[in-house]
């Protein structure tokens, strides 16, 4: 996976910011909401139920629009797992650029955990330089592990599914 | 200032790149294939991204993908290096329309840099010193004989489409020259498709002689003095010095100021170098290098000045750190660049390097990103790395160099370091008494030995 920034997003993370943070948290635990979302300017924020609270890269100027988030699909990704780019059924990016699961922001995704896909079958979408770049599977099989989350941003070879 | 510098290279010039951008606080990042993803560059960055597999232009040159690099970062500036996308104007270009700083001069000027006969002409109009030669291409219709005598016997014979050493014949005299001029423009014709021919005056035993430039981009530019890189084998530098041994003060003064100068008129921005052979006290201009240079770490050690720091800020707007008065040049450096090559054969020896140690003191700098146990991947150059040592004066910057030599420690695959062993103890060497042919005279054994 690529490297990313630790301290740096850290940096940018401003002790408003962490008050923001701690309001959502409590109107989370007031409220029956399981998840809350915030993007403004620079920040894109993310308070869930029950997994720590995700701080985003700032989103970078030059890139295209983000997608308004729908609710992330019901596999959590891990934060920092084994290496599954050996892994047989990985089928891995050929480019450099950021994922998005649908066809466009709100519709249903190419695939989901369960999927039956064939060989040449999209996968997913790889966006670099406003251009989408629609990937097909290398693999025959069933979708058993979805790696990056939509938006994420992707490098060549980083493992993107597992089809089994 | 920029705020994050992705480096578009690799090896030892990208650790290069990345020290320069730490000590100025840009964050950083490295882009690789994934044969170098243990890179120590890579490592050390704030950042990675695999950019593509081995092969060059699926990854260093796959201008896509460093853009796509780019914007999933959120970089603000790329540094290209040397080689790979350093001279491409169109990179340069294109990085521009994306509202990214390329750390060099402006696209215009690699672009008439690059073209050998356009560079020439530029740099004559400026009035550096150029070899003399026809003017143009040599047709049929001409009368060459007439040519050549003006220009003065012996004259080269060079393929206008050729380049790197290749499609020239020496004609000696008068008599030569027909033979010259019909085998040059056959072999052109056969091997680059085009027979079109122009003539030079060949010199005999030049040295290569290179002066170090630095423009704000507005109209000022100084100059670093010169770095002697006379010591080639097939035209690649092998041995780099500064000053040169032949060179006295007033000589560099005019020259640097003749380029500088140059410089100044074209609104020149960033580093650059101008190239010349040096013949009985003469200069000719060969052309010009619009990037940082391999051999950068001589003109660093006796100016005192980081030039790949100095180019980061001047791309960023900012000032030349000196006025021509003020730059100094202080001692003695030779940079030797030891390739992972079997020292006799020159064949490439990739592989595993299974013990490292780089010798250290006073003076003494490695630019190389070797660590102990890393595996040197076959699909780029060989540059193991280059030893630069300083000393007041040349005499005891040899000294320096043969003990660094004597100590560095590089096992497991075979390197060049033999051959600067024996270099350093040969008596023109020593003497500072070659030029750009010696090196090769010396491997075929037409050299004598001095000794050990």
């Amino acid at each position: 996976m690529a490297r990313q920034p630790d301290d740096k997003a850290a940096a940018k993370f401003s002790s408003e910011d962490s008050a923001l943070v701690r309001e959502l948290a409590l109107l989370l635990d007031e409220t029956s909401l399981t998840e809350i979302e915030i993007e403004r300017a620079g920040l894109r924020l993310r308070v869930a139920r029950n997994i720590s609270v995700a701080a985003t890269m700032p989103v970078p100027v030059a890139a295209a629009a983000a997608p308004a988030l729908v609710a992330a699909p019901a596999v959590a990704v891990p934060a920092a797992g084994p290496d599954l780019s050996k892994h047989p059924g990985a089928v891995t990016s050929p480019m450099v650029g950021t994922a998005y699961w649908s066809p466009e922001p709100g519709a249903k995704p190419f695939v989901e955990v369960g999927s039956k896909v064939a060989v040449g079958q999209t996968l997913l979408i790889i966006e670099a330089m406003k251009t989408m770049n629609q990937i097909p599977s290398t693999r025959a099989g069933t979708v058993t592990q979805i790696l990056v989350e939509d938006g994420q941003p992707v490098e060549f070879g980083e493992p993107l599914v597992i089809i089994e | 200032m920029f705020d994050k510098i992705l480096i578009a290279n690799r090896g030892e010039i990208a650790l290069r790149i990345l020290r320069a951008c730490k000590e100025l606080g840009i964050a950083t990042v490295a882009v690789h294939s994934t044969a170098d993803a243990d890179a120590m560059h890579v490592r050390l960055s704030d950042e990675s991204v695999c950019i593509g597999p081995p092969p060059s232009k699926d990854s260093y040159l796959n201008i896509p993908a460093l853009l796509a690099a780019c914007e999933i970062t959120g970089a603000d500036a790329v540094h290209p290096g040397y080689g790979f996308l350093s001279e491409n104007a169109r990179f340069a270009e294109i990085l521009s329309e994306h509202n990214l700083q390329f750390i060099g001069p402006k696209a215009e000027h690699i672009r008439l840099m690059g073209d050998k006969i356009e560079a020439k002409k530029t740099a004559k109009r400026l009035g550096i010193p150029v070899v003399p030669g026809s003017d143009g291409a040599v047709g049929p219709s001409d009368d060459a004989m007439a040519i050549a005598k003006k220009i003065g016997f012996p004259v080269l014979v060079k393929a206008a489409a050729g380049g790197g050493g290749r499609g020239m014949k020496v004609a000696q005299t008068e008599a030569d020259l027909q033979i010259a001029l019909s085998t040059a423009a056959n072999e052109a014709k056969s091997a680059f498709g085009d027979a079109s021919v122009y003539l030079e005056k060949y010199l005999q035993k030049p040295r290569h002689i290179e002066i170090q430039i630095l423009g704000d981009g507005r109209g000022g530019a100084i100059h670093l003095g010169e770095r002697d890189c006379s010591l080639q084998r097939r035209h690649q530098k092998v041995w780099e010095e500064g000053p040169s041994p032949v060179l006295a003060a007033a000589a560099r003064a005019k020259i640097g100021e003749t380029c500088a100068k140059a410089m100044r008129e074209m609104k020149y921005l960033g580093v650059g170098t101008i190239e010349f052979l040096f013949e009985d006290g003469e200069f000719y201009f060969i052309e010009m290098n619009t990037r940082i240079q391999v051999e950068h770490p001589v003109t660093e050690s006796i100016t005192d000045i980081d030039l790949v720091l100095e180019q980061i800020r001047i791309a960023a707007g900012g000032e030349l750190p000196a006025k021509q008065s003020e730059v100094q040049i202080i001692g003695h450096a030779i940079e030797c660049r030891i390739n992972a090559e079997n020292p006799q054969t020159f064949r490439p020896s990739p592989g595993r390097i299974s013990q490292y140690h780089p010798p250290g003191g006073l003076g003494v700098r490695i630019d190389s990103a070797v660590y102990q146990g890393y595996q040197i991947p076959p699909y780029y150059d060989s540059l193991v790395g280059k030893l630069i040592v300083h000393g007041k004066t040349r005499a005891e910057c040899l000294m320096r160099l043969r003990r660094a030599l004597d100590e560095m420690v590089v096992d497991g695959i075979e390197t060049t370091l033999p051959l600067f062993r024996d270099l350093v103890r040969q008596d023109d060497i020593i003497n500072g008494d070659y030029h750009i042919h010696w090196l090769e005279q010396y491997l075929a054994g037409k050299v004598e030995p001095a000794g050990k």
